[in-house]
């Protein structure tokens, strides 16, 4: 049954690698709902399949069992092309590496999705001009990936992710290749964009500042979600109203 | 962004672009010489061999038979003389016969020609490299071809027989003397023809003062087919020929080095092609993650392909102005100063009917053509790449 309010909804999600010699489970079985709004972390070691899992959620990739609804729509159903016009009009993605476009501005870059929308030249320029005020980078709009640091180039990311208002942001490793003080940035404007445009955040992450910030955090280890501190959250409010 | 992503390699770039502007020169400089060529064959043609047009009696052709005069040729001739967009007109008597010599013998066209208008209609006067031209005051004089020349032994005052049948079919001999030997840039027709006087042939003939063509030079050379037509009204009785009907292996020279000029161009731009596909190829393989980011964020397929043929197109059309203007320049000062292809040997030239200077001319009216063989190579030359940036998982992309 869906739940109200679920951006995300995983269902007995599987991905099997090596499927032909030794089979190994990137992800096993999870069972994941997002509401919206959401500022979830999800954290694990090292292969525990957090990337799979978001590229599951994102469209990227299919699973090899289990299903996977954003809102009502089960994107595995979902033909290749289907699929990168969904991501388009749904997902926003940040990416460890940044992955901005060299050759375009910091503002073309933050434009692209727009472009691709086909969103009207006015209405771009002032969801643009509102993106770099809120990143904090009005006066960096015109300047190459190449001229920016780390840290800029990550927030630009962010801003690319938010331009077209999708329904969720899923972030890979958001703040790997940042210094602390960068990561810590990056975290008050994502925090900040998620309360006032009430965009759903998941991100994967090792980082315990990231960590600390979630209000959600979903454990992986080989796969399988092993502890979810909504469901915590959930046991206590249920105490709470026993009481 | 295709044309920002042009210039990330920039020496790479530059390359390509270099490739692409030499290999256009090299096409648009064949396809200068062939039309300097073509345009230098079509005026030997019309200015030194056969005029713009010719009148005959329709029956003359098939066998050359002297009786087969054109009717009333003097009146045709005035008649002829007075059209506007005539700039000369003049008669021969042709015969066919055998020339002899004491060292050998050869069948030969035997034309009687008026001289002073000959030397105006076929430049015979400017093609004479030994003796001189024809004395007045002389009987019995002949101009014979170089090759002919050569072939038989014959100097200026060589003596000759030369022996045909009149128009009753009786056998007719008579002696010449070589006035001079003239040289033109066709070998096989110097090998061919001999001049005489047209009176001195026409007492022979037994025609008197008939003829059997009338060679018409136009002012113009777009004006061919109209008077043509004007000439076809006028006498219908007698067979006009234009120089493309008279000489129809130039004609089909013409057409054919036009798509043999083509295919060079191909040839040219099918190897550049492999130097396009490369850098492409390589300029994909070296964008994976970032063209899977663009995949995993959006954007669709087409735009993908889209990108990569522009990006083909721009680095394709970047070098063509360049090679334009190169074989534009390249071609304006050989069409003034000529291009010298002695080197390859006159004779060999002249046997297929060229001179040794060519005059290069800038095939304007081709480069559309061109564009679109450019553009046809650069749309085939995208498709390897694209096809292989298309087939990108941007999940594995993403991973490199």
């Amino acid at each position: 049954m869906k739940i109200m309010n679920t951006v995300i909804d995983a269902h007995d999600v599987s991905k099997i690698y090596n499927k032909e010699t030794i089979p190994v489970f990137a992800v096993n079985n999870v069972h994941l709902h997002i509401k919206k709004g959401e500022f979830t972390a999800l954290v694990g070691p090292s292969g525990s399949g957090k990337t799979t899992l978001l590229n599951l959620i994102g469209g990227l990739d299919n699973p090899d069992s289990g299903n996977v609804f954003i809102e009502d729509l089960d994107i595995t159903k979902l033909s290749a092309n289907q699929l990168i016009e969904f991501r388009l009009k749904n997902i926003g993605f940040v990416f460890q590496s940044f992955n901005l476009i060299p050759v375009l501005t910091a503002k073309e870059n933050v434009e692209f999705i727009m472009l691709l929308q086909g969103i009207k030249k006015s209405v771009r320029d002032a969801r643009v001009k509102q993106l770099f005020r809120e990143i904090g980078m009005d006066d960096k709009m015109d300047t190459r990936p190449a001229q920016l640091s780390g840290g800029q180039q990550q927030r630009v990311a962010v801003a690319r992710a938010l331009a077209s208002k999708p329904k969720f942001v899923l972030a890979d490793e958001p703040t790997a290749n940042l210094d602390s003080k960068s990561a810590s940035n990056l975290l008050d404007i994502m925090a900040k964009l998620n309360k006032d445009e009430q965009i759903t955040f998941l991100f994967s992450t090792h980082d315990q500042r990231v960590i600390d910030r979630a209000r959600r955090v979903i454990t992986l280890v080989d796969g399988r979600i092993v502890s979810d501190t909504a469901a915590v959250s959930t046991k206590h409010e249920n105490a709470n109203v026993q009481k | 962004m295709a044309w920002r992503n042009i210039w990330r390699n920039k020496m790479r770039s530059i390359i390509i672009i270099l490739s692409i502007a030499i290999g256009l020169f090299a096409g648009i400089a064949v396809l200068a010489l062939y039309k300097g060529m073509m345009k230098s064959r079509v005026r030997n043609v019309i200015d030194s061999e056969v005029g713009h047009l010719q009148i005959h009696n329709g029956r003359f052709k098939k066998d050359y038979e002297p009786q087969f005069i054109l009717a009333n040729g003097a009146g045709v001739l005035k008649a002829v003389s007075k059209i506007p967009e005539v700039k000369l007109a003049a008669s021969r008597s042709i015969t066919m016969g055998m020339l002899a010599t004491p060292t050998g013998s050869a069948g030969v066209q035997i034309n009687g020609v008026i001289p002073d208008l000959e030397y105006r209609l076929s430049q015979l006067q400017k093609k004479i490299i030994k003796g001189k031209p024809f004395d007045p005051t002389k009987k019995n004089e002949i101009m014979v071809g170089g090759k002919l020349a050569k072939k038989l032994k014959l100097k200026p005052r060589s003596k000759l027989v030369l022996t045909f049948t009149d128009t009753a079919g009786n056998m007719v001999s008579s002696a010449f003397r070589v006035a001079g030997i003239y040289q033109s840039d066709n070998a096989p027709l110097d090998e061919k023809n001999v001049y005489v006087n047209i009176n001195e042939l026409n007492v022979l003939l037994g025609i008197s003062n008939s003829f059997h063509e009338i060679v018409i030079l136009l002012k113009n050379d777009a004006d061919v087919k109209k008077i043509q037509l004007v000439l076809q009204q006028k006498f219908p009785v007698y067979q006009i020929d234009s120089w493309r009907e008279i000489s129809p292996e130039t004609d089909l020279l013409v057409k054919t080095v036009d798509q043999y000029s083509y295919i060079i161009m191909f040839i040219i731009m099918f190897a550049l092609a492999f130097g396009i596909v490369n850098t492409m190829l390589m300029a994909i393989l070296e964008r994976t993650r970032e063209i899977g980011m663009m995949v995993a964020l959006g954007t669709n397929r087409i735009k993908i392909f889209l990108l990569i043929f522009l990006e083909t197109i721009f680095l394709t059309l970047a070098g063509t102005p360049v090679g334009i203007f190169i074989g534009w320049v390249t071609t304006a000062y050989f069409n003034k100063h000529g291009l010298d292809l002695s080197g390859m040997g006159r004779e060999m030239m002249s046997s297929f009917g060229f001179g040794t200077i060519i005059y290069p001319e800038f095939p304007a009216d081709k480069i559309s053509g061109v564009l679109l063989i450019v553009i046809g190579t650069a749309l085939i030359s995208c498709l390897f790449p694209a096809i292989k940036a298309l087939k990108l998982q941007p999940v594995e992309a993403l991973r490199r």
